[in-house]
Protein backbone atom coordinates (compact mmCIF):
# COMPACT_ATOMS: atom_id res chain seq x y z
CA UNK A 1 0.00 0.00 0.00
CA UNK A 2 1.04 3.57 -0.79
CA UNK A 3 2.05 5.77 2.14
CA UNK A 4 0.17 9.30 2.00
CA UNK A 5 3.96 10.78 0.54
CA UNK A 6 3.79 8.29 -2.06
CA UNK A 7 0.50 8.85 -2.94
CA UNK A 8 0.33 12.47 -2.81
CA UNK A 9 3.50 12.39 -5.10
CA UNK A 10 1.34 10.07 -7.67
CA UNK A 11 -1.32 12.40 -7.72
CA UNK A 12 0.66 15.21 -8.16
CA UNK A 13 2.62 13.74 -11.15
CA UNK A 14 -0.76 12.71 -12.67
CA UNK A 15 -2.24 16.32 -12.11
CA UNK A 16 1.09 18.15 -13.29
CA UNK A 17 0.49 15.90 -16.23
CA UNK A 18 -3.34 16.95 -16.55
CA UNK A 19 -1.95 20.35 -16.81
CA UNK A 20 -0.12 20.30 -20.04
CA UNK A 21 -4.03 19.71 -21.31
CA UNK A 22 -4.42 23.50 -20.27
CA UNK A 23 -3.82 26.44 -23.11
CA UNK A 24 -0.16 27.47 -23.23
CA UNK A 25 -0.55 31.28 -21.20
CA UNK A 26 -2.81 30.00 -18.73
CA UNK A 27 -0.22 27.25 -18.14
CA UNK A 28 2.37 29.26 -17.92
CA UNK A 29 0.71 32.10 -15.44
CA UNK A 30 -0.36 29.36 -13.20
CA UNK A 31 0.48 25.79 -13.04
CA UNK A 32 2.78 26.22 -10.21
CA UNK A 33 0.42 27.82 -8.24
CA UNK A 34 -2.02 25.45 -8.92
CA UNK A 35 0.23 22.48 -7.96
CA UNK A 36 0.90 24.41 -4.94
CA UNK A 37 -2.73 24.41 -4.31
CA UNK A 38 -2.94 20.58 -4.74
CA UNK A 39 -0.17 19.96 -2.29
CA UNK A 40 -1.83 22.13 0.18
CA UNK A 41 -4.99 20.61 -0.25
CA UNK A 42 -3.05 16.80 -0.09
CA UNK A 43 -1.44 18.25 3.35
CA UNK A 44 -4.47 19.60 4.68
CA UNK A 45 -5.47 16.38 6.77
CA UNK A 46 -8.98 18.49 7.59
CA UNK A 47 -9.64 17.11 3.79
CA UNK A 48 -11.10 13.71 3.11
CA UNK A 49 -8.94 12.28 0.29
CA UNK A 50 -12.10 10.50 -0.98
CA UNK A 51 -13.94 13.91 -0.93
CA UNK A 52 -10.95 15.80 -2.35
CA UNK A 53 -10.32 13.32 -5.82
CA UNK A 54 -13.93 13.71 -7.11
CA UNK A 55 -13.97 17.02 -6.84
CA UNK A 56 -10.32 17.89 -8.58
CA UNK A 57 -11.63 15.55 -11.32
CA UNK A 58 -14.11 17.05 -11.77
CA UNK A 59 -12.89 20.61 -11.88
CA UNK A 60 -10.24 19.44 -13.98
CA UNK A 61 -12.82 17.94 -16.67
CA UNK A 62 -14.91 21.39 -16.02
CA UNK A 63 -12.49 23.92 -16.37
CA UNK A 64 -10.03 22.33 -18.93
CA UNK A 65 -13.02 22.87 -21.59
CA UNK A 66 -13.76 26.18 -20.36
CA UNK A 67 -10.33 27.35 -20.53
CA UNK A 68 -9.97 25.92 -24.20
CA UNK A 69 -12.88 27.33 -25.31
CA UNK A 70 -12.14 31.05 -23.85
CA UNK A 71 -8.53 30.55 -26.29
CA UNK A 72 -10.72 29.80 -29.26
CA UNK A 73 -12.89 32.54 -28.44
CA UNK A 74 -10.47 35.17 -27.57
CA UNK A 75 -8.56 33.42 -30.62
CA UNK A 76 -11.93 34.08 -32.71
CA UNK A 77 -12.47 37.86 -31.20
CA UNK A 78 -9.45 39.17 -32.87
CA UNK A 79 -11.28 41.02 -35.31
CA UNK A 80 -7.66 40.42 -37.99
CA UNK A 81 -8.02 36.90 -37.67
CA UNK A 82 -11.37 36.39 -38.03
CA UNK A 83 -11.92 38.65 -40.87
CA UNK A 84 -9.22 36.46 -42.97
CA UNK A 85 -10.72 33.38 -41.60
CA UNK A 86 -13.85 34.64 -43.48
CA UNK A 87 -12.60 35.71 -46.46
CA UNK A 88 -10.54 32.22 -46.71
CA UNK A 89 -13.65 30.39 -45.76
CA UNK A 90 -15.49 32.48 -48.78
CA UNK A 91 -12.64 31.57 -51.15
CA UNK A 92 -13.14 27.81 -50.23
CA UNK A 93 -17.22 28.24 -50.38
CA UNK A 94 -16.89 29.86 -54.30
CA UNK A 95 -14.24 27.19 -55.22
CA UNK A 96 -16.70 24.32 -53.79
CA UNK A 97 -19.51 26.00 -55.69
CA UNK A 98 -17.33 26.15 -58.56
CA UNK A 99 -16.06 22.59 -58.87
CA UNK A 100 -19.63 21.97 -58.55
CA UNK A 101 -21.21 23.80 -60.84
CA UNK A 102 -18.64 23.52 -63.80
CA UNK A 103 -18.38 19.73 -64.45
CA UNK A 104 -22.32 20.22 -63.93
CA UNK A 105 -22.69 22.43 -67.12
CA UNK A 106 -19.74 19.81 -68.60
CA UNK A 107 -22.28 16.99 -67.80
CA UNK A 108 -25.53 18.60 -68.94
CA UNK A 109 -24.05 20.12 -72.04
CA UNK A 110 -22.25 16.55 -73.15
CA UNK A 111 -26.17 14.79 -72.58
CA UNK A 112 -27.15 16.83 -75.39
CA UNK A 113 -24.53 15.52 -77.61
CA UNK A 114 -25.90 12.60 -79.20
CA UNK A 115 -29.43 14.35 -79.11
CA UNK A 116 -28.22 17.07 -81.18
CA UNK A 117 -26.66 15.09 -83.79
CA UNK A 118 -29.69 12.92 -84.29
CA UNK A 119 -32.34 15.51 -84.53
CA UNK A 120 -29.92 17.47 -86.59
CA UNK A 121 -29.34 14.46 -89.29
CA UNK A 122 -32.64 13.48 -88.82
CA UNK A 123 -34.47 17.10 -89.67
CA UNK A 124 -32.09 17.41 -92.41
CA UNK A 125 -33.55 14.33 -94.25
CA UNK A 126 -36.81 15.02 -93.53
CA UNK A 127 -35.92 18.31 -95.16
CA UNK A 128 -35.03 15.98 -98.27
CA UNK A 129 -38.60 14.51 -98.17
CA UNK A 130 -37.39 10.91 -96.26
CA UNK A 131 -40.58 9.52 -94.80
CA UNK A 132 -41.00 9.93 -90.88
CA UNK A 133 -40.92 6.13 -90.63
CA UNK A 134 -37.85 5.24 -92.53
CA UNK A 135 -36.18 7.69 -89.53
CA UNK A 136 -37.26 6.53 -86.40
CA UNK A 137 -35.61 2.77 -85.24
CA UNK A 138 -37.57 -0.07 -85.75
CA UNK A 139 -36.99 -0.77 -82.17
CA UNK A 140 -38.70 0.83 -79.59
CA UNK A 141 -36.82 2.38 -76.33
CA UNK A 142 -37.94 2.40 -72.64
CA UNK A 143 -37.30 5.47 -71.77
CA UNK A 144 -37.62 4.78 -67.73
CA UNK A 145 -35.21 1.87 -68.01
CA UNK A 146 -32.39 2.28 -70.67
CA UNK A 147 -29.60 5.14 -71.71
CA UNK A 148 -29.82 4.68 -75.42
CA UNK A 149 -31.41 7.85 -76.95
CA UNK A 150 -34.38 7.80 -78.85
CA UNK A 151 -36.08 9.59 -81.52
CA UNK A 152 -40.10 10.79 -82.53
CA UNK A 153 -41.25 13.17 -85.56
CA UNK A 154 -44.25 15.35 -85.54
CA UNK A 155 -46.00 16.81 -87.97
CA UNK A 156 -46.66 20.58 -87.86
CA UNK A 157 -49.65 21.01 -85.74
CA UNK A 158 -47.65 18.18 -83.07
CA UNK A 159 -49.15 15.23 -84.32
CA UNK A 160 -46.83 12.69 -83.73
CA UNK A 161 -45.94 10.43 -86.92
CA UNK A 162 -43.23 7.75 -85.52
CA UNK A 163 -41.58 7.52 -82.22
CA UNK A 164 -39.07 5.02 -81.04
CA UNK A 165 -39.91 5.90 -77.49
CA UNK A 166 -41.92 4.17 -74.87
CA UNK A 167 -42.94 4.78 -71.69
CA UNK A 168 -45.38 1.95 -69.39
CA UNK A 169 -45.63 0.80 -73.50
CA UNK A 170 -47.53 4.25 -74.33
CA UNK A 171 -46.30 6.65 -76.98
CA UNK A 172 -44.53 9.79 -75.36
CA UNK A 173 -44.94 13.67 -76.17
CA UNK A 174 -43.25 16.19 -75.15
CA UNK A 175 -45.20 19.67 -73.23
CA UNK A 176 -47.41 21.03 -75.80
CA UNK A 177 -45.82 25.07 -75.84
CA UNK A 178 -42.17 23.90 -76.66
CA UNK A 179 -44.30 23.04 -80.15
CA UNK A 180 -44.93 26.79 -80.41
CA UNK A 181 -41.01 28.17 -79.48
CA UNK A 182 -39.58 25.88 -81.31
CA UNK A 183 -41.27 26.70 -84.40
CA UNK A 184 -40.51 30.15 -83.74
CA UNK A 185 -36.66 30.02 -82.84
CA UNK A 186 -36.01 26.39 -84.91
CA UNK A 187 -35.33 24.00 -81.57
CA UNK A 188 -35.55 24.19 -78.30
CA UNK A 189 -33.56 22.82 -75.24
CA UNK A 190 -35.61 21.28 -72.56
CA UNK A 191 -35.66 18.49 -69.63
CA UNK A 192 -39.08 17.09 -68.90
CA UNK A 193 -40.37 14.63 -66.97
CA UNK A 194 -42.96 12.28 -68.26
CA UNK A 195 -43.41 10.45 -65.26
CA UNK A 196 -42.17 12.03 -61.91
CA UNK A 197 -38.97 9.82 -61.60
CA UNK A 198 -38.12 9.96 -65.43
CA UNK A 199 -36.13 12.85 -66.51
CA UNK A 200 -35.78 13.51 -69.92
CA UNK A 201 -32.68 15.65 -71.70
CA UNK A 202 -34.19 16.17 -75.51
CA UNK A 203 -33.83 18.43 -78.35
CA UNK A 204 -36.78 19.49 -80.64
CA UNK A 205 -36.13 20.50 -84.04
CA UNK A 206 -38.26 22.20 -86.19
CA UNK A 207 -38.28 20.90 -89.66
CA UNK A 208 -37.76 24.17 -92.19
CA UNK A 209 -39.35 22.82 -95.77
CA UNK A 210 -43.10 23.11 -97.14
CA UNK A 211 -44.86 20.77 -94.53
CA UNK A 212 -42.90 21.53 -91.67
CA UNK A 213 -43.10 19.20 -88.86
CA UNK A 214 -40.64 18.88 -85.48
CA UNK A 215 -38.53 16.30 -84.30
CA UNK A 216 -37.58 15.12 -81.01
CA UNK A 217 -34.90 13.13 -79.91
CA UNK A 218 -34.03 12.73 -75.83
CA UNK A 219 -32.25 10.46 -73.23
CA UNK A 220 -32.98 9.66 -69.56
CA UNK A 221 -30.90 11.46 -67.61
CA UNK A 222 -30.37 9.62 -64.84
CA UNK A 223 -26.95 8.74 -65.37
CA UNK A 224 -26.06 11.77 -65.82
CA UNK A 225 -27.55 12.82 -62.25
CA UNK A 226 -25.91 10.63 -61.25
CA UNK A 227 -22.66 11.81 -61.87
CA UNK A 228 -24.23 15.62 -60.97
CA UNK A 229 -25.28 14.13 -56.98
CA UNK A 230 -21.10 12.56 -57.24
CA UNK A 231 -19.60 16.56 -57.94
CA UNK A 232 -21.80 17.49 -55.73
CA UNK A 233 -20.76 15.42 -52.79
CA UNK A 234 -17.20 15.69 -53.76
CA UNK A 235 -17.29 19.20 -53.48
CA UNK A 236 -19.35 19.03 -50.37
CA UNK A 237 -16.37 17.13 -49.49
CA UNK A 238 -13.96 19.51 -50.53
CA UNK A 239 -15.74 22.37 -48.72
CA UNK A 240 -15.31 20.30 -45.63
CA UNK A 241 -11.94 19.90 -45.99
CA UNK A 242 -11.01 23.53 -46.48
CA UNK A 243 -13.55 25.01 -43.96
CA UNK A 244 -11.94 22.64 -41.39
CA UNK A 245 -8.41 23.37 -42.63
CA UNK A 246 -8.90 27.14 -42.44
CA UNK A 247 -10.32 26.83 -38.70
CA UNK A 248 -7.59 24.79 -37.75
CA UNK A 249 -5.35 26.88 -39.19
CA UNK A 250 -6.85 30.24 -37.69
CA UNK A 251 -6.73 28.34 -34.03
CA UNK A 252 -3.07 27.46 -34.56
CA UNK A 253 -2.06 30.67 -35.81
CA UNK A 254 -3.36 32.41 -33.18
CA UNK A 255 -2.41 30.19 -30.92
CA UNK A 256 1.14 31.03 -31.46
CA UNK A 257 0.71 34.60 -31.97
CA UNK A 258 -1.46 34.74 -28.56
CA UNK A 259 -0.56 38.46 -27.33
CA UNK A 260 1.04 38.22 -23.95
CA UNK A 261 -1.52 38.56 -20.81
CA UNK A 262 -0.72 41.40 -18.27
CA UNK A 263 -2.44 41.36 -14.98
CA UNK A 264 -2.29 43.96 -12.40
CA UNK A 265 -0.27 43.32 -9.19
CA UNK A 266 0.32 45.39 -6.04
CA UNK A 267 3.85 46.50 -5.97
CA UNK B 1 -18.69 42.08 -22.67
CA UNK B 2 -16.34 40.41 -20.61
CA UNK B 3 -16.82 43.04 -17.48
CA UNK B 4 -19.25 42.00 -14.88
CA UNK B 5 -22.13 44.86 -14.22
CA UNK B 6 -22.43 45.46 -10.93
CA UNK B 7 -26.50 44.84 -10.79
CA UNK B 8 -25.43 40.84 -12.62
CA UNK B 9 -25.51 37.67 -9.88
CA UNK B 10 -22.53 36.36 -9.37
CA UNK B 11 -21.45 32.76 -10.01
CA UNK B 12 -21.14 30.74 -7.30
CA UNK B 13 -17.30 30.01 -7.49
CA UNK B 14 -16.94 34.52 -8.11
CA UNK B 15 -19.21 35.18 -4.88
CA UNK B 16 -17.07 32.69 -2.94
CA UNK B 17 -13.69 34.08 -3.79
CA UNK B 18 -14.55 37.18 -3.28
CA UNK B 19 -16.23 36.71 -0.06
CA UNK B 20 -12.66 35.10 0.71
CA UNK B 21 -10.54 38.04 -0.22
CA UNK B 22 -13.12 40.03 1.61
CA UNK B 23 -11.58 39.31 4.74
CA UNK B 24 -8.05 40.05 3.32
CA UNK B 25 -5.51 38.89 1.20
CA UNK B 26 -5.36 35.11 0.47
CA UNK B 27 -3.88 32.38 -1.28
CA UNK B 28 -5.04 30.14 -3.59
CA UNK B 29 -5.70 26.78 -1.33
CA UNK B 30 -7.08 29.29 1.48
CA UNK B 31 -9.74 30.35 -1.26
CA UNK B 32 -10.46 27.25 -1.33
CA UNK B 33 -11.09 26.35 1.85
CA UNK B 34 -12.91 29.11 2.75
CA UNK B 35 -15.62 28.43 -0.53
CA UNK B 36 -16.01 25.01 0.82
CA UNK B 37 -16.93 26.11 4.08
CA UNK B 38 -20.96 26.58 4.58
CA UNK B 39 -19.89 31.00 5.74
CA UNK B 40 -17.89 30.80 2.62
CA UNK B 41 -20.92 29.80 -0.05
CA UNK B 42 -20.47 25.92 0.31
CA UNK B 43 -18.82 26.19 -2.84
CA UNK B 44 -16.28 22.83 -4.19
CA UNK B 45 -13.67 24.02 -6.38
CA UNK B 46 -10.64 22.76 -7.46
CA UNK B 47 -7.29 24.38 -8.79
CA UNK B 48 -8.39 24.97 -11.89
CA UNK B 49 -12.15 26.79 -11.29
CA UNK B 50 -10.23 28.86 -8.96
CA UNK B 51 -7.55 30.10 -10.89
CA UNK B 52 -9.42 29.81 -14.40
CA UNK B 53 -11.75 32.39 -12.29
CA UNK B 54 -9.57 34.46 -10.46
CA UNK B 55 -7.76 34.83 -13.98
CA UNK B 56 -11.35 36.55 -14.86
CA UNK B 57 -11.82 38.71 -11.99
CA UNK B 58 -7.99 40.30 -12.33
CA UNK B 59 -9.08 41.06 -16.30
CA UNK B 60 -12.01 42.98 -14.74
CA UNK B 61 -10.18 44.38 -12.40
CA UNK B 62 -12.11 42.86 -9.39
CA UNK B 63 -9.11 41.49 -7.85
CA UNK B 64 -5.24 41.87 -8.21
CA UNK B 65 -2.24 39.58 -7.23
CA UNK B 66 -0.32 41.14 -4.34
CA UNK B 67 3.40 40.67 -3.33
CA UNK B 68 2.94 39.28 -0.51
CA UNK B 69 4.80 35.72 -0.64
CA UNK B 70 5.73 32.93 2.07
CA UNK B 71 6.49 30.29 -0.80
CA UNK B 72 7.57 31.08 -4.13
CA UNK B 73 4.79 28.79 -6.03
CA UNK B 74 2.10 30.37 -3.83
CA UNK B 75 0.70 33.09 -5.00
CA UNK B 76 -1.27 35.80 -2.74
CA UNK B 77 -4.55 37.94 -3.87
CA UNK B 78 -6.14 40.42 -2.65
CA UNK B 79 -9.80 42.75 -4.13
CA UNK B 80 -9.79 45.99 -5.25
CA UNK B 81 -12.18 48.74 -4.60
CA UNK B 82 -14.42 47.98 -7.50
CA UNK B 83 -13.95 44.32 -6.32
CA UNK B 84 -15.28 45.01 -2.76
CA UNK B 85 -18.60 47.41 -4.58
CA UNK B 86 -19.40 43.91 -6.49
CA UNK B 87 -18.98 42.11 -3.36
CA UNK B 88 -21.47 44.59 -1.74
CA UNK B 89 -23.99 44.68 -3.95
CA UNK B 90 -24.27 41.04 -4.25
CA UNK B 91 -24.25 40.45 -0.34
CA UNK B 92 -27.40 43.74 -0.72
CA UNK B 93 -28.76 41.62 -3.70
CA UNK B 94 -28.93 38.49 -1.30
CA UNK B 95 -30.28 40.34 1.54
CA UNK B 96 -33.43 41.82 -0.20
CA UNK B 97 -33.92 38.14 -1.50
CA UNK B 98 -33.64 36.81 2.20
CA UNK B 99 -35.56 39.99 3.49
CA UNK B 100 -38.35 38.86 1.01
CA UNK B 101 -38.03 35.11 2.32
CA UNK B 102 -38.85 36.25 5.63
CA UNK B 103 -41.12 38.17 4.70
CA UNK B 104 -43.15 34.79 3.28
CA UNK B 105 -42.59 33.20 6.32
CA UNK B 106 -39.98 30.53 4.14
CA UNK B 107 -37.12 31.73 6.96
CA UNK B 108 -37.65 32.34 10.36
CA UNK B 109 -37.44 35.83 11.34
CA UNK B 110 -33.56 37.33 12.73
CA UNK B 111 -31.78 34.66 10.06
CA UNK B 112 -29.91 31.69 11.77
CA UNK B 113 -29.11 31.75 15.10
Amino acid sequence: MNTPSTLHRSIEKLYASALCLYPMQFRACYAEAMLQTLRDALEDSAIPKARLMPTLLLDLIQSLIKENLAVIADIFARSALLFNALILAALSTVLALGLHWIPQQVLRMNANDPQVELAGNAAVRLEHGAPARELVPADSVDIAASLSPFMAIYDEQGKMLASSAQLDGKAVAPPAGVFAYARQHGEERLTWAPRGDVRIASILRHVDDANGGFVLAGRNMCEIEAREDLTLKMAGLLWLAMIGIVAVGTLIFGWMTQPPKAHPSVA
Amino acid sequence: MGDMTVSAPLTSAVFAILLSLAAGERHGYAMMKDARSPEGGGVEMGPGTLYGTLERLMRDGLVVEADTSDNERRRYYRLTDKGRGQLEAELARLDSALAGARLRGLLPTGGRL
